[in-house]
């Protein structure tokens, strides 16, 4: 072989993967024929660049990806477990509240609230469920999501498939927030359904004593919805960040509930005041800005902003760390 | 490889960088903004225009917004009583919302964890509603008096800076080395502070600094510093404030179905209720007896003082000291003052001297003696000053 | 396709890089714990061939496949996969690594689709027949509906398998293909290696089986210790070690004679046995020569050089199966 023959196939293949110029116009050519069974393979190249085309192709390819993570999710039983379990706590809590609501001792004003007003129980039941329960079942499904597969050994495969890591992350971190926000309406209908069953509908009463229409309530609940799944989404990427620094996914799941306990402990705490209100668990509860008159527009802000800064923090480490990892499971 | 992994981390690393700059903007930006939004003006001027601000036709400006006070006084750990206590209001963080329309138009609003107290005022009707309670309280203010100022309200009083502001500009005198800042913000607005240093030694306090809104005169905050401390030793201020109108529903309350609803007269007198005006009398006789030792910020109170008598006076310590008047009895329903006082007294040290022996109680802006032949010593000073005074009889 | 010889560290470009579906050069994995894995190796797998990629367990095979599919970033070196960028040309190449995994609550259907959503070129469309025809090819169509938990370890061999045959692909890398197999489905195996690769898709197939990889394929690369030892076409790999003729007989002095007389070089005697290199010489005709001497002939073989020999001859060591 000639030194000028090495010379340029050294320089062709400087960077792995780099696409003499030969191919190139010989995939580009190609494209014209009409697209088969995978036109990635055969005759038809994936460098085929013929813009809105390839483009639109990429979203339905990303869609359809996110289908199936769905599709996984809400068909395996353990995930569909935690969310009967969550939609069972509100039922407990209105049975509880409409058997002992006849003694008004030493009950609080909302507890007291819901036998009032079948809408409140939703907020009740998101009282409870905010600080413990919701974020274990979204812990397990965004902590799972990356650990989960890297321990099935799946992981490989779906990034040989080539599912693209960037791409998978985004598929798995939808996929946790799609299901963050299923818990939270699944808790939110029923409860719902629990109070209008057990209590009288009618006018709201507010924390701030002013009372409003139903319809009103209604809506003032599909915002809670809103805020607190926003929440859980920003605990789901933390969990995925976890997800990503491990191959055992009990172990990111755990990780995540402990960082929720320790805030709800340091919480409780009063020497330490002046770091909670930087606590993820701390904004969970600031739904009740709903229940204010008028709502308290500026602590809802201030909790969504928390949430963006956490998404925006762990969702950019759980990239850094996942885009770089070797995957050796 | 490597340098990729550098590249990608630094994302993160940036992403930290812009949350944690933006979280530490507000305070950072107030304290070292360079440029002077406001043009230079003189304590006097500065007081002059307040002044002129808030004798202005239709009083002061209306206004809502968020106030939150903040004491880290360095008391002993306080038993945790109700959370709208007024107690609790020694410690820690408090937010209240809050919407003031004219004179006769006020709302108060302390929003706690699923529950909210209110307090609404409008013309001569009011409502305190409770929803831990679910209690609604009608408020009827007795009008007539003679000697009933223009507005019987009790203004925001004890949860706005007005009234705190006011109550300290009344100590400057002599006593007190006066300066403005002219480039200091609150709130996201460009305020004047007016920086009072005490000209005394012994005296705790650092400095008092009171902002006012540069364009309306509002005081919108009031900073105690004690000596070698960085922080605030106590702050009360607005954190969120817009000059507009308030909505005209905050002043209007309808008790809602279900609730339990009460009814009080409320004269200037009476304000309290009975068992107050029990207290105030107490309180009243207390003052009679009590003696001013020392002068501007070195002076110490010199009251009548025994053990026995504690816990009936302790209802009243909190008022004297910082909430007087207006409705914070109804804030402090479920507080425990003899834990209070157990938990004070168990942080106490023992001292003695030429003046006798007592218990001495040290927090970071007011000393106090309470000596073991009956006299409590209060004041803003060092333990010093208050043992020079148990010594003056 | 020209069969590319090369020993071991040679530069390669005998052929050119588009022509190449494989090409590594100098590619190297140190691992955080500074264990070497792969050691500057420079690989060049030509299209159309069947590649076997030979070597004991632990020589770096898998983790040389796992940065060839991007799961594992080398340390150094640079390398190309069909001579295209990474993300374009992973979609034409089907993979089996380390084994199977899958999702054990899915059915062999729902899995084979789970893993064709991840690629971004596939079509939903066809997606159905797709799985059908590659169920089809490595016989599982009739546990399709099963559930992978159910399945033996030989079916998940073959659903690994049709999972990597999903779409048309220019280049299938097998790692182990053959692992957990039985007989009967190790021959499938190696029959649907030679069918796929009469379609014209390159196959890499890993093995640490030397009859395995001298039974399936054109070419090979002999790894030991993450370093190439050699690589080229299997009859250039053997050719560099000699043919011999083996004669068993109990007169093996009258044996060694006539085959020294007839020219043969070499002739040594071992225990009943003589061996002697074959060179060009007929075996009939040194059959023949022997029985026109009167030398008793019990049998006679001719022994080809085997991978082993390669193997052995390159490294002076045995080539431990299991590693």
């Amino acid at each position: 072989m000639s030194t000028a023959e090495s010379a340029t196939s050294t320089a062709t293949r400087r960077t792995p993967g780099l696409v003499p110029v030969t191919e190139t116009m010989r995939t580009t050519e190609r494209t014209e024929e009409p697209a088969t069974d995978h036109p990635a393979a055969g005759p038809s190249g994936p460098s085929a660049p013929s813009g809105r085309r390839s483009a639109a192709r990429a979203t339905w390819a990303f869609w359809r990806l996110l289908g199936s993570e769905l599709g996984l999710t809400f068909r395996r039983p353990r995930n569909l477990v935690m969310l009967a379990v969550l939609a069972a706590v509100p039922v407990v809590i209105g049975v509880t509240l409409r058997l002992v609501g006849g003694s008004d001792d030493g009950m609080g004003g909302i507890i007291q609230a819901v036998a009032g007003n079948s809408l409140m129980l939703t907020f009740v039941s998101f009282s409870f469920l905010v600080l413990l329960l919701m974020p274990v079942a979204i812990s397990v499904v965004a902590g799972d999501s990356i650990a989960g597969e890297a321990g099935g050994g799946t992981l490989r495969y779906l990034l040989a498939a080539p599912a693209g890591r960037t791409r998978l992350l985004a598929v798995k971190y939808l996929n946790a927030v799609v299901y963050a926000y299923a818990v939270t309406a699944v808790v939110a209908l029923s409860a719902l359904l629990t109070g209008l069953v057990l209590f009288p509908a009618g006018p709201v009463t507010l924390l701030s004593g002013t009372t409003i229409p139903v319809l009103d309530g209604l809506v003032r609940i599909a915002i809670t919805v809103g805020y607190v799944g926003a929440g859980m989404a920003a605990l789901a990427a933390i969990a995925l960040a976890l997800s990503t620094f491990t191959e055992v996914s009990i172990g990111a799941i755990a990780g995540t509930m402990v960082l929720v306990i320790v805030c709800q402990v340091l919480r409780a705490i009063p020497e330490l005041g002046s770091i909670t209100p930087y606590l993820l668990p701390t904004k969970f509860t600031n739904f009740d800005a709903v229940l204010r008159s008028p709502i308290d527009t500026g602590a809802l802000a201030d909790g969504l902003l928390t949430f963006g800064a956490y998404i925006l923090l762990f969702g950019t480490i759980a990239w850094a760390r996942f885009s770089g990892k070797d995957i050796t499971s | 490889m490597r340098r990729g992994t550098f590249v990608r981390w630094g994302v993160p690393i940036a992403a930290a960088a812009v949350i944690g700059a933006a979280i530490g903007a507000g305070p950072v930006i107030a304290a070292v903004s360079g440029e002077p939004a406001l043009p230079e003006r003189s304590a006097a001027q500065l007081l002059a225009d307040a002044v002129a601000a808030t004798n202005k036709e239709g009083g002061a400006a209306p206004m809502s917004g968020t106030v939150q006070q903040t004491s880290s006084l360095g008391l002993p750990a306080l038993p945790s009583s109700g959370s709208a206590s007024p107690l609790s209001l020694l410690s820690g963080s408090h937010e209240v919302k809050v919407w003031f329309g004219a004179a006769d138009k006020l709302r108060v609003a302390m929003p706690t964890q699923l529950n909210e107290t209110n307090l609404i005022l409008n013309g001569g009707e009011g409502w305190y509603w409770d929803s831990a309670t679910n209690t609604a309280t009608k408020l009827t203010i007795k009008k007539g008096d003679t000697h009933t100022p223009a507005t019987p309200v009790p203004q925001p009083s004890d949860l706005t800076p007005q009234q705190v502001a006011e109550r300290v500009l009344a100590h400057a005198d002599e006593h007190t080395a006066v300066r403005v800042i002219n480039n200091a913000e609150v709130a996201g607005r460009p305020v004047y502070q007016l920086v009072l240093s005490p000209k005394e030694e012994g005296s705790l306090v650092q400095e008092v600094r009171i902002a006012l809104d540069g364009e309306t005169y509002v005081p919108l905050q009031v900073q105690v510093y004690a000596k070698g401390s960085a922080e605030p030793a106590f702050q009360l201020g607005f954190t969120q404030v817009t000059f507009t109108p308030p909505a005209a529903e905050n002043f209007t309350f309808t008790p809602p179905p279900g609730a339990k609803v009460e009814e009080k007269t409320i004269g200037l007198e009476d304000m309290r209720g009975k068992q107050a005006e029990q207290h105030a009398e107490h309180a009243e006789r207390v003052a009679s007896e009590a003696k001013v030792v020392g002068d501007g910020w070195a002076s110490v109170a010199v009251i009548p003082f025994s053990l026995s008598d504690l816990t009936a006076a302790a209802t009243g310590t909190p008022d004297a000291s910082a909430t007087p008047g207006g409705p914070g009895e109804h804030f402090g329903e479920g507080a425990d003052p003899q834990a209070l006082l157990d938990s004070v007294l168990k942080s106490a040290t023992p001292v003695s001297g030429t003046w006798g022996s007592g218990k001495l109680i040290k927090t970071k802006l007011v000393t106090a003696l309470l000596t073991d032949d009956g006299r409590l010593l209060v004041g803003a000073v060092t333990p010093e000053e208050i043992t020079k005074a148990a010594g003056t009889k | 396709m020209t069969a590319v010889m090369q020993e071991a560290g040679a530069p390669f470009g005998a052929a050119p890089p588009s022509g190449d579906a494989i090409v590594t050069e100098g590619l190297t994995k140190r691992f955080r714990g500074g264990q070497v894995a792969v050691d500057a190796l420079d690989l060049a797998v030509p299209r159309g061939s069947v590649f076997g990629f030979l070597g004991p367990n632990g020589s770096g095979k898998t983790t040389t496949i796992r940065m060839l599919l991007g799961l594992v970033a080398p340390t150094a070196g640079e390398y190309a996969v069909l001579g295209l960028p990474q993300a374009e040309a992973l979609p034409k190449v089907g993979a089996l690594v380390e084994g199977p995994a899958f999702y054990p609550y899915l059915s062999g259907t729902a899995n084979l689709m789970r893993f064709d959503a991840a690629d971004p070129y596939a079509v939903r469309g066809t997606v159905r027949r797709r799985v059908e025809e590659a169920l089809e090819r490595v016989g599982l169509s009739a546990a399709a509906g099963k559930r992978y938990r159910n399945y033996s370890l030989g079916m998940r061999q073959r659903l690994a398998i049709a999972a990597a045959l999903l779409g048309p692909r220019e280049l299938l890398i097998l790692d182990e293909p053959t692992n957990g197999l039985d007989p009967q489905g190790t021959r499938e195996v190696r029959a649907l290696v030679k069918e796929i690769a009469a379609d014209g898709t390159t196959v890499f197939v890993s093995s640490h089986l030397l009859a395995e990889v001298e039974q399936m394929c054109t070419h090979a690369a002999i790894m030991r210790a993450g370093r190439l030892v050699a690589q080229g076409t299997i009859a250039s790999l053997n050719g560099g070690l000699v043919t011999r003729i083996r004669v068993e007989t109990p007169d093996e002095p009258g044996a060694a004679r006539v085959l020294g007389s007839l020219g043969l070089a070499e002739v040594r005697i071992e225990g009943g046995q003589v061996l002697a290199e074959l060179g060009g010489h007929a075996p009939e005709q040194i059959n023949a020569a022997l029985v026109g001497e009167g030398v008793a002939v019990r049998g006679l073989a001719v022994v080809r050089p085997s991978l082993e020999d390669v193997f052995v001859g390159l490294t002076g060591e045995g080539f431990d199966v299991d590693g």
